[in-house]
């Protein structure tokens, strides 16, 4: 069932382009995220959903309610801000009760509604507390309680941690997420931080220049990347340019820097055919030079140029030639297997991770 | 364009264009009228030239521009020299009391300029009590009539617009900034210089600008120290309502040679703020220097003595209207004589004073804190039609605007010459403009996620403007009506051309006072108008002191 669609939605500034004839199916109860870097249209896309802005082209709908053209008010949406936006001159419990004094609920109710709201962000005691006294983590939950509260068809979420410091970051999105898990609200969360929408989402759409380049879930986004942009902006990818030289049977050759890669034919790359590579750290096994490779791998040789001790993982930088390095993170970081400085070392990956973009795609 | 008349701009957009029609209606027109009279015989409005070449022919009349500008140049020159090394002590040393030196520092503003001249002459006059003490030192000196006098006032008495800007551009210089310039191998002068001037610069220029058109739009100044030298205000009054003989004509013209005048400084003005960008992160504070023992005791004196002297006057007026007088001469005796004069024979001006002010501070408050809002949140092509339109007042000059009002509504349709009305449109045309800025500097401060928060939650734009906007704003608003209210009751540039009989005020009445040697009730009268000044500027310190500080 739909939750809400959007459907070749477009917003121009001036000659800017802030979305670009985006569409989005997001299902009833949905936790969908809008992942892009600053300035990619995200909260500018937020806000046509919640009225705030008229977009030029296109339809947005709640379940099966057109709802553009309808103001902001009368829409039915809960928003969170990144600056909480808590009203400073009402206390917790007013700034709560205030939608629902704006839709005329009985006082006994408003009184009731409140306190669950509250006690499910978990601030029970401080009901009279003046925003003020609050801390910021307080804040946002407030806020998100105010906007619960009104039991609204959809909640949408304009970076609401990104004022907290990391700790608190990290413990918040996961309150968010189960809130919106026992509420089953469908709800569109902005984010800049991959790792956050990771971690929160459902489905993401990453976007980029006003435009969603990939759809999918976390897992999908991070493992088979829709796009270069894609795979260099969800976690830490080896990225480089070269150009297939081979290309028979299963198996691809690239050159980039005078070092070969092999690569899966299934991406149908032809030789000649200008490409970038994308090759996860993680995906990349580092072996002692004599190691025995198994089948399906492609194998290369190189040197270690530094590495960096991180308790759980570590990550190696393999040099090829000048201007080739790969970063390579192994997570058997026993004493005894860590390589050292000017080691040469066998690296191998499943051909079928290394993933392949060709370089004409479309703008 | 084509959304202007959408439902959910209507509201807002008819609002602005209601402005916009009152502030041509009110002030366009009307000073188009002096402009076409400035070109018309007064005998049958004909074309002509001759209040032109009058102008440039007789000296009295190109002197008069000569002298507004020098003076005014001059006293821009002295706030210079005497605000910006106390906003820089101020900003950058540990001196003790600063938020009293601050709070002291807008004073001058507050109080009539006139009040000020005439307390200096008490002190410096030819008969002065300070000009005898000299006198009887052996030293040569006559008085402070003349250019002298009026530079000196204005410098006192303006210098805080070029304080409280160039203060507020001290404090933002971020440390690091200048930090970052001293590790790149300058040292800490040549850092200030390179790094921290630059950025205070902008604050200094237009505070000093902001003094250069208060000055040479002043009356009541130059008309009581400037001893018979011609002003362009000063001038353009007497031609206007000379009992001698009347030259509208000639009033007009001079009226046009201060508009242009203003015009020109504000235009710079703009001119220069946009190549620049004002506001810097103030995130960082400046590094504030520990001085210890003698250093800071000195400096901190310095200080209090420069915020101190240009409320001397002040004082000396309120210590005169307790002693008995006849004439300009001062007996020493403690006497209420000029406040039972003042309360009995003068109850009306007092009366009138108050009522003028409050009724323009409502309309002010009305118009103007929409006006503000249409500024910074429903910025569209009306809204900078407005931001022009509301910049406009402050280019008119007082008695430009009451020449020009008389004019327009002599005769015709809307008839207000001669009624209290009319000091009430006036009023309310000069203040305005300084509601809606502070308005929109407040709502500059105001994040518009609050606004939207309330309308999410199911409250309509127009009700979340009354429930949240205003609300947040009412700190400043009330801070600002009350300012608005103070700096009118102590108006006298336009109240002296549109007063009629029955609605004369406190100002007119001191001022009469002032011109027929009446010191005793000038002076009653001055210390009236003082302490209605200084007690609502308390309770601004007191209760609105964040909110006030943005109105500076
Ligand atoms: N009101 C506006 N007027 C003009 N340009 C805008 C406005 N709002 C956003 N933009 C521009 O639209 C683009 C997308 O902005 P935004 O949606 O805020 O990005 P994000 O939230 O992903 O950081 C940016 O280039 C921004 O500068
Ligand atoms: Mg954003």
């Amino acid at each position: 069932m739909p939750g809400i669609s959007i459907r070749n939605v477009t917003k121009r500034f001036g000659d800017l382009v802030a979305a670009n004839n985006i569409s989005l199916e997001i299902e009833k109860g949905e936790f969908f995220t809008l992942l892009g870097p600053s300035g990619c249209g995200k909260t500018t896309l937020l806000r046509c959903i919640a009225g705030f802005l008229d977009h030029e082209g296109g339809q947005i709908l709640f379940g099966d309610r057109r709802v553009d053209g309808i103001p902001t008010h009368k829409r039915g949406v809960g928003m969170v801000f990144q600056n909480y936006a808590v009203f400073p001159h009402l206390s917790v419990q007013d700034n709560v009760k205030y939608g629902l004094k704006a839709r005329r609920v009985p006082a006994r109710e408003q009184a009731e509604r409140a306190s669950q709201a509250l006690a499910l962000v978990r601030l029970e005691g401080l009901e009279d507390r003046l925003p003020n006294q609050l801390s910021g983590g307080q804040l946002q939950r407030v806020a998100i309680a105010r906007a619960l509260v009104i039991e609204p068809e959809v909640l949408l979420m304009d970076e609401p941690l990104s004022n907290l410091d990391a700790k608190l970051r990290v413990e918040m999105r996961g309150e968010i997420r189960l809130l919106q898990q026992k509420m089953g609200i469908t709800t569109i969360y902005v984010t800049h931080d991959q790792e956050e929408a990771l971690s929160i989402s459902d489905r993401i759409a990453v976007m980029e220049y006003g435009i969603v380049r990939q759809v999918g879930k976390p897992w999908e986004v991070y493992v088979q990347p829709g796009d270069a942009f894609v795979a260099g902006f969800i976690g830490t990818t080896n990225m480089f340019d070269s150009e297939i030289k081979t290309s028979e049977g299963g198996l691809a050759i690239a050159q980039c820097g005078g070092v070969s890669f092999g690569l899966s034919r299934s991406d149908g790359v032809a030789q000649g055919s200008q490409i970038q590579i994308a090759l996860r750290p993680e995906a990349i096994t580092i072996r002692d030079i004599e190691e025995p490779v198994p089948d399906g791998h492609w194998v290369l040789e190189g040197e270690i140029i530094r590495f960096e001790y991180l308790g759980s993982m570590i990550k190696y930088e393999v040099g090829f030639s000048e201007n080739v390095t790969l970063l390579v993170v192994s997570y058997d970081a026993e004493p005894a297997k860590i390589k050292n400085v000017g080691q040469r070392v066998k690296l191998s990956y499943p051909i079928e991770r290394a993933k392949t973009f060709r370089k004409d795609r479309p703008q | 364009m084509k959304n202007i008349f959408q439902s959910k701009n209507l509201f807002w957009n008819l609002t602005a264009l209601l402005i916009f029609i009152a502030v041509i209606y009110f002030l366009v027109v009307p000073v188009s009228s002096v402009l076409v009279g400035s070109f018309q015989t007064e005998e049958d409005g004909a074309w002509t030239l001759k209040n032109f070449l009058s102008f440039v022919k007789y000296r009295t009349y190109w002197k008069s521009l000569a002298n507004s500008v020098g003076v005014s140049l001059a006293a821009s020159v002295l706030t210079i020299v005497m605000a910006v090394p106390l906003a820089f002590m101020v900003s950058r040393w540990n001196l003790k009391g600063k938020p009293f030196i601050i709070a002291l520092s807008t004073i001058p503003l507050m109080l009539p300029s006139f009040i000020s001249a005439f307390a200096w002459i008490i002190l410096l006059g030819r008969a002065g009590i300070v000009s005898e003490l000299i006198r009887s030192l052996g030293i040569p000196f006559d008085s402070i009539y003349g250019y002298f006098g009026v530079v000196m006032v204005f410098t006192v008495q303006f210098y805080p617009y070029v304080f409280l800007m160039t203060l507020s551009g001290f404090n933002s210089v971020d440390e690091s900034i200048e930090e970052v310039g001293r590790s790149l191998g300058t040292g800490p002068v040549k850092t200030f210089i390179k790094v921290s001037m630059p950025l205070v610069l902008p604050g200094i220029l237009s505070g000093t600008l902001l003094v250069f058109m208060t000055a040479v739009e002043n009356f009541g100044v130059p008309m009581v120290i400037g001893e018979q030298k011609p002003f362009l205000a000063v001038q353009a009054y007497m031609e206007f309502t000379s009992d001698i003989g009347q030259h509208p004509g000639m009033a007009y013209a001079l009226s046009v040679v201060l508009i242009m005048v203003t015009m020109t400084s504000l235009m710079a003005q703009r001119y220069y703020l946009r190549k620049r960008n004002f506001i810097q992160s103030a995130r960082g504070r400046p590094e504030i220097k520990e001085l210890r023992g003698w250093a800071r005791r000195f400096a901190t004196g310095y200080c209090f003595t420069v915020v101190l002297i240009p409320l001397i006057p002040f004082f000396v007026a309120l210590v005169i209207s307790f002693l008995e007088m006849r004439g300009p001469v001062i007996h020493p005796n403690f006497s209420l004589q000029n406040y039972s004069y003042a309360f009995s024979h003068m109850a009306r001006p007092i009366f009138n004073s108050y009522f003028l002010a409050t009724v323009a501070t409502l309309i002010s408050v009305v118009i103007g804190v929409p006006a503000g809002y249409i500024l910074t949140r429903r910025r569209s092509s009306i809204g900078d039609g407005l931001d022009f339109a509301i910049m406009l007042p402050f280019t008119i000059a007082g008695t430009v605007l009451g020449i020009a009002l008389i004019v327009m509504f002599n005769t015709g349709f809307l008839v207000l010459t001669g009624t209290w009305m009319i000091l009430a449109l006036s009023y309310t045309i000069r203040k305005m403009p300084f509601i809606a800025r502070s308005s929109s500097s407040i709502l500059y401060q105001l994040d518009p996620a609050m606004e939207e928060a309330s309308i999410s939650l199911g409250v309509n734009p127009m009700k979340t403007f009354f429930k949240i906007t205003i609300r947040l704003m009412s700190g400043g608003i009330i801070a600002g009506a009350i300012l608005t209210w103070v700096t009118t009751i102590s108006e006298l540039s336009s109240t002296i051309v549109l007063q009629t009989p029955g609605w004369s005020t406190m100002t007119v009445e001191m001022f009469q006072g002032i011109l027929s040697d009446d010191m005793g009730m000038a002076s009653a009268f001055a210390s009236i108008l003082i302490v209605s000044a200084i007690v609502p500027l308390l309770i601004i310190i007191g209760r609105f002191k964040e909110e006030g500080s943005s109105l500076f």
